[in-house]
Parts: C-alpha cells; structure tokens; sequence
C-alpha cells in the first residue's frame, strides 16, 4: 500500500498543495467576511441575519469541494489512461481489485484531510464567536457540498478509467445527474435527514470505478 | 520441454470483424520467440491477450500453466510486460521508478542492473521520464525489466520508436540477458532485422491465421527466392499453385518464394509452360523471407 501511496503522492502533490490553498483561502475569505460585519454592526447582528434571512456567510464555498473532488480525480486518474498506463499498474504482482481501492482510498484520504482542514478552520473561527445552535447551522449547510466532493471524485475516477469514449460520454451525464442530488436545495440544513443517506450513497460510488477497470481488462473498445 | 506460455484455439472479433480463429500456439521454456505479421494480423492483440487485456472471443490462453484471466496476482512477479511504445509512468523520475517497481519485487529485484544501464544514457536520477527521448525511455523500460528478473518477458513492438543504436542496445542487451539467464521471450517487432539477431522461433500471422510457426534456422534453411526473366509482353498466370508464395511479375522479371529445391521449380515451370531463362535460386534473410511468404501488400 505504501508504493502505491507513493505513487499517488508523486501524481498529485503539487495539485494537493495548490487545492488545499484555494479551499484555505475561500474558508478564510468567508470567515473574514463574518468577522467585517460583525465589527461594523455587532455579532448579534450577524446571528439576527442568519436566523431571520437564512444566511450562513459561506456560500462562496458552495461549488468548490465539488471542483476539488473533480479536478484530483483528473490529476490522479488521467495519467494512468495515457497510453494505457493502467496496463502497468494493473500488472503489478498485486490483486488488481485491491489496487484500485488502494488508489482510491488515497484519493478519498486526501480530500478528507483537505476537507476536515477547512471544516476545522470554520469551526476554530466560528466557535468563538456564534453558539454552536448557529456554527452547526453553517458546518450542517456546508455538508452536503463537501459529500458532492467526495462523490464527484468517485464519478470522475469512474469516467477517467472507462476504456471508451462512448461510454465516457454517457457515464458524464449520469454523473452530472447524481451530483445534482447534492445541490437540489439552497436552504441551510435542508439535507439534514438525508445527509446519512447521502453519505452511504457516495460510499456506493466507490464500486463503479471497478465496472470500468473490469472493462478495460476485457479490451472493450468502441 | 515444458511450455511457459500455451495458446489454444484463440478466436477473437472486433465487432464483426475477424482477427483470427482457432490460433493455437506453444512457447516453451528458455526460447525466444518472435511473432511476425503486417499491421492489423493479431499481433498487439495476441500480446493484449498474453497480458490479460483482452478477453479473446473463445479460446484460453495459459501462462505457467494458469489461465491468464484468473491468474494468481503472485505470478505476474515472473512477467516482465514491455508496453508498445516503452510507455511507462511519464510523472516519475528515474529515481522514484526504481523506487516504486522495488516495493513491489522484494528477494528479486535487481538495483544495480536498473542503475548500469541508466548509467550509460548520462541521465540524472532527477530527470523526469515525459522529459526523455523515444530512445532513453525504451532503455528505462528495459532496465525496469532487467531489475525485474522475470522468467517470462512479453515485449510488445519493442523497436517502435527507437533510432538504429538504440534498437541495437536494446537487442544486445536483451539477448544477453535472455541467454545467459534462460529466459522464455515472447516479442513482435516491425523491424525484422532486429528479429534475426534475437530470436530462436518465429510464428509468421498472416490475416486470421498463422502463416508458419517454425525455429528460425529452419525457416531460413528451407526457404528460397526464385527469379527467372520472361519473354518480352508474356503474361504468364501468377497461379503457380500452394508452393509458390506471392509471385509477382515486374517487367519482364518473375519472382516468387518456395521451399521447394530448385530441381523441383524447374520441373514446375516447364509443367505450367512458363517459357523462363536464367532461373536463380537464393537464400534470403529473415526479412525477404517475411516478405516472400506475406506478400508485399
């Protein structure tokens, strides 16, 4: 596991390091804007909007974990369809099946630190200065944006290691359709009883990337 | 002898069309062994197959006596694959390669045999492989499979790419290695002189069938170019029957390819009332002989 960790690591370091700063930066940039407001008009200012206008101050955030969890996929999965280095991958003296989990696994670990990095801040931010009815209000919103994340790596994985470009095709609709799910309402914590669900589904994504790395082990071609 | 790799009764379409039927082949242990064709006869398929990237239509294909699809993960440490076009991973460096592929080798990967040979191309460890010529990749992936130390390597279009002192590098390098280590190689090439330097067997694919799958010496032993002159304006019927492989009339000048001995030829030619003079008969090497059996189209 550590090679292949390695390996990844080696694919998506520099992309890591640039989507963690962006993500920081957007966190940061929305925590800032709470922190204007409540210096110009008070904090009990603040917690009034949120409560009587359904505000939570992050919305800037709403489609990047989404764009993060595309673009790893892309850094990590594109190189391996280029000129099929799958095929080497695959070769390697280890249960194919186990590979590609290991590589997903990195790439779900390292959106997870990515992700609980800015969750963290938000919540350092926010902690002291709303109760946490109004904090959990924000990171509750937040949620289902950064789920949409880790399932847009999954369906992006799924597309980059389909052998065919049909099947490519149609597997981007299909997933721009299940990522929609995760954006059908903009009121705060209205995914609240659905985010378990939300979560086991996403989890489901992992076994489509296999169905395309079995495809490619068969040769199909368009 | 036992036989490393076992093709039986291969089949396989792309969509409808055919690519071969009921290919059956043997590549026993410590050979080497070539597989020539022309573009589009089965040969990348045959070596998709080998490595379990293609599912033939019918047919199985067992690999130290294992059916390749089902393969125990544990015996793909005695394959060294060689993708056509010497594709390895571009990202990595020469340093985070050897790095990678040693993880996965422990007890039998060799370091020093990957480092002599990137010590010749004059290339830092840090050098990046998208970075590198056609040329210098095809000695990292070699030097890959060196420091693998597989019983069975699969080499796939080995020479694409590669200027004439690359191509010669890889083949002494690789014969060496093969001969002195006894091992099974199973490779394709379009440059067949490269063939005649390395290989023991060959399998000759025409489209959807195997032409001949002999040693070399023997195929170079029996086969013969036959050229004669024609009167001036004689058509003669380039049907001469199965013996004869793809004669061909330019001018006034016939040429064929049999293996039949000259005597033969003769008595042939005077049967078929071919009015010739000046018959010759000649050796040929692997590459005239290719293209005799084959054909030129």
């Amino acid at each position: 596991m550590r090679a292949i960790f390695y390996k990844e690591w080696i694919k998506t370091r520099w992309y890591l390091l640039l989507a963690t700063l962006t993500m920081f930066g957007f966190v940061v940039y929305s925590m800032l804007r709470i922190n204007r407001v409540a210096n110009l008009k008070g904090i009990e200012h603040v917690w009034e909007v949120m409560l009587s206008k359904d505000v939570v101050f992050v919305d800037l955030l709403e489609f990047i974990p989404l764009l993060v969890g595309i673009l790893l996929a892309v850094v990590q999965f594109v190189p391996e369809m280029h000129r099929k280095c799958l095929k080497l991958t695959l070769h390697l003296p280890v249960a194919q099946l186990r590979m590609i989990n290991q590589m997903l696994l990195y790439g779900l670990v390292a959106l997870l630190v990515c992700f609980v990095i800015c969750g963290l801040i938000m919540w350092g931010y926010m902690h002291t200065v709303f109760p946490h009815e109004l904090y959990n209000r924000v990171l509750l919103t937040a949620a289902p944006w950064f789920v949409a994340g880790i399932a847009a790596y999954l369906l992006v994985a799924w597309v980059c290691l389909e052998p065919t470009w049909k099947r490519r095709v149609l597997y981007s609709v299909v997933s721009i359709l299940l990522l929609r799910l995760f954006f059908l309402a903009s009121a705060p914590e209205a995914y609240n009883c659905f985010l378990p669900m939300l979560a086991i589904y996403t989890l489901l994504l992992t076994t489509l990337s296999w169905l395309s790395v079995a495809r490619f082990k068969e040769g199909r071609q368009d | 002898m036992e036989n490393i790799i076992e093709c039986k009764q291969l089949t396989h379409y792309y969509g409808k069309r055919l690519i071969y039927e009921n290919l059956s082949f043997n590549v026993p242990k410590g050979r080497i062994l070539g597989l020539l064709g022309k573009n589009g006869t089965g040969k990348t398929t045959t070596i998709n197959i080998l490595s379990g990237y293609l599912k033939p239509r019918s047919g199985e294909c067992r690999i130290f006596g294992q059916n390749i699809q089902d393969m125990d993960p544990a015996l793909r440490r005695n394959i060294g694959l060689l993708i056509e076009g010497h594709v390895q991973y571009q990202f990595m460096t020469i340093s985070e390669i050897e790095k990678f592929y040693a993880a996965f080798y422990p007890g039998q990967w060799r370091k020093e045999a990957y480092y002599e040979l990137m010590n010749k191309l004059k290339v830092a460890p840090g050098q990046r492989i998208s970075r590198m010529s056609c040329g210098q990749r095809s000695q990292v992936a070699l030097g890959l499979i060196l420091a693998q130390n597989p019983e069975l390597l699969v080499l796939d279009d080995f020479s694409l790419g590669l200027d004439p002192g690359y191509r010669r590098l890889f083949v002494d390098y690789l014969k060496d290695y093969a001969r002195s280590e006894n091992k099974t190689v199973f490779l394709t090439s379009h440059i067949i002189q490269d063939m005649e330097r390395l290989i023991d067997d060959c399998i000759i694919m025409d489209y959807g069938k195997i032409l001949f799958q002999q040693p070399i010496d023997k195929l170079l032993d029996g086969i013969r170019r036959y050229t004669c002159l024609l009167p001036d304006g004689y058509k003669p019927s380039l049907a001469l029957g199965d013996d004869f492989y793809h004669p061909s009339l330019i001018r006034n000048c016939l040429e064929t390819h049999s293996f039949l001995p000259l005597q033969q030829v003769e008595a042939r030619f005077k049967e078929a009332g071919i009015p010739y003079s000046g018959l010759l008969c000649e050796k040929v090497n692997l590459e005239d002989a290719f293209i005799g059996l084959t054909g030129k189209y």
